[in-house]
């Protein structure tokens, strides 16, 4: 037998990469971490494309049940395949087959192909982009916020206060390094109360407390209530995104 | 299994196809109903998909009512892909089918999507919007060509709903790049991306589709 685990992730501070330290937290699962220095391109160096193709973080390697290693990318397959090794006591998820399974399923899609694109355009539109373009930021936001309303409606319904079932899930976890961040793709979750409700809910909990300060603090929270920090943290960040498109505009 | 699955889709949308081309794959039955845009964000079909997006499937032989197309793709799979056809059961393939699975999920469809929007419907035109979706849109292009240099499918030797997820909007590509410079050079700069997708395109399911998909225009 193999010794496992033996998880290695590669991981900014970002809610793609705090959703895979954070379900490892609730897991209980030791890792190494590095951190990949998106401002300097680690991403796009040929020793991380041999682990993600895509050049993006999170990606994770570990040994696998044949000894060897496995490469995998995508926050969602992540969240999955470590469910489904290391779960075995469903803490954070449902047994194959079972309706729960599935729901959760729905909902980790809904946000990998929803929420997580549509909100970082409206990142894009409201802070990065290098002219002011009225139609594109407000297309973005309305539809996170069209999004963020289909989750509300959902969880005024949920006896448990999560999305699936009795318990917080990955599809939960997966969700909340989004949601939380809201305001900074021009988003007011006070509009949403169930769902600002929830995010209060998911950052009781110690596994999220835990995993959200990996690899750097997060400090969303905190920028949220500080307008001089923002706009530090937005030029900052303008910067390197406006870097990183000419580069792949140039391939 | 004997009842056809419902399967709640749309003419033009490349997602709701792409659910309908693993359903050929595996022979199992489905009734594709098309719905109008303008029933999709209200009751009835709100209570199927809260998102009111399509697809959506329901199975009367489960009683499972699912959206996401993703979603859909791997309850198909997991149920009714025993002798895993189009996916595989042990390791590490397994996850990596998932991987791509999520890759196209989450970062061709959606890209590719405002692509078609600032390229086909967006007025007044906005250059930036364009450049960057279709900027994005090679940049996915050319990930998928660096990859399949030397091999036929992405995740082991065989085509899998690896694969098979990306076809749909695949399809769409030149004309999502009408009138860009790269849109009659695609076999030149992406050589491997375009011998797969023909490879996938010759498929008899994917053909039939295909063939569906315009008739329904």
């Amino acid at each position: 037998m193999a010794n496992r685990p033996d998880i290695h992730l590669y991981t900014t501070q970002t809610p793609n990469g705090i959703k895979i330290s954070i379900t490892l937290e609730e897991l209980g699962l030791p890792y190494k971490v590095t951190k990949i220095d998106i401002s300097k391109n680690t991403q796009k160096e040929p020793w991380f494309l041999e682990i993600n193709p895509n050049g993006r973080i999170p990606a994770l390697t570990d040994t696998f049940s044949d000894g060897k290693t496995i490469r995998l990318f995508e926050s969602g397959s992540i969240q999955q395949y470590l469910v489904d090794q290391y779960d075995k006591d469903y803490k954070i998820s449902y047994p194959k087959g079972t309706r729960e399974y599935y729901e959760t399923n729905n909902w980790l899609f809904f946000l990998n192909a929803g929420v997580g694109p549509m909100q970082g355009q409206a990142n894009h539109f409201s802070r990065y982009a290098p002219e002011r373009i009225e139609y594109g930021v407000n297309r973005y936001v309305n539809e996170t916020r069209r999004l963020y309303g289909v989750l509300n409606t959902h969880l005024e319904k949920s006896t448990s206060g999560y999305l699936v079932g009795d318990k917080c899930t990955i599809a939960d976890i997966a969700h909340w390094g989004w949601v939380t961040a809201a305001f900074w793709a021009g988003v007011d979750i006070e509009e949403f109360p169930a769902l600002k409700a929830w995010d209060d809910r998911m950052l009781a909990r110690p596994g999220v407390e835990k995993g959200r300060h990996v690899p750097d603090p997060h400090r969303m929270k905190e920028l949220s209530k500080d307008p001089a920090a923002i706009k530090e943290h937005a030029e900052k960040s303008r910067a390197w995104v406006q870097q990183g498109m000419a580069a792949d505009a140039k391939k | 299994m004997s009842k056809p699955i419902i399967v709640y889709g749309h003419d033009t949308g490349p997602n709701p196809w792409k659910v309908a081309i693993v359903l050929e794959e595996l022979n199992i039955p489905y009734d594709y109903k098309i719905v109008d845009m303008a029933d999709m964000k209200k009751p009835p079909f709100e209570a199927i998909n809260p998102n009111g997006r399509v697809p959506a499937i329901t199975d009367p032989n489960t009683g499972i009512t699912l959206w996401e197309s993703g979603a859909i793709i791997e309850y198909l799979i997991d149920t009714y892909d025993k002798e895993s056809v189009l996916t595989f059961s042990h390791f590490p393939e397994k996850y990596h089918v998932k991987q791509w699975l999520f890759f196209q999920v989450s970062g061709q469809g959606p890209y590719f999507g405002q692509a078609v929007w600032f390229q086909k419907f967006h007025e007044p035109v906005v250059p930036s919007a364009q450049e960057r979706y279709t900027d994005h849109l090679k940049r996915v292009l050319g990930v998928l060509d660096k990859y399949l240099d030397g091999k036929e499918y992405l995740v082991g030797n065989k085509c899998t709903i690896a694969d098979l997820s990306f076809v749909t909007w695949d399809m769409m590509v030149p004309w999502i790049l009408e009138g860009d410079t790269d849109a009659s050079q695609l076999e030149k700069h992406y050589p491997n991306w375009a011998a797969w997708h023909q490879r996938l395109m010759q498929r008899p399911a994917v053909l039939k589709i295909a063939q569906d998909k315009q008739n329904a225009v």
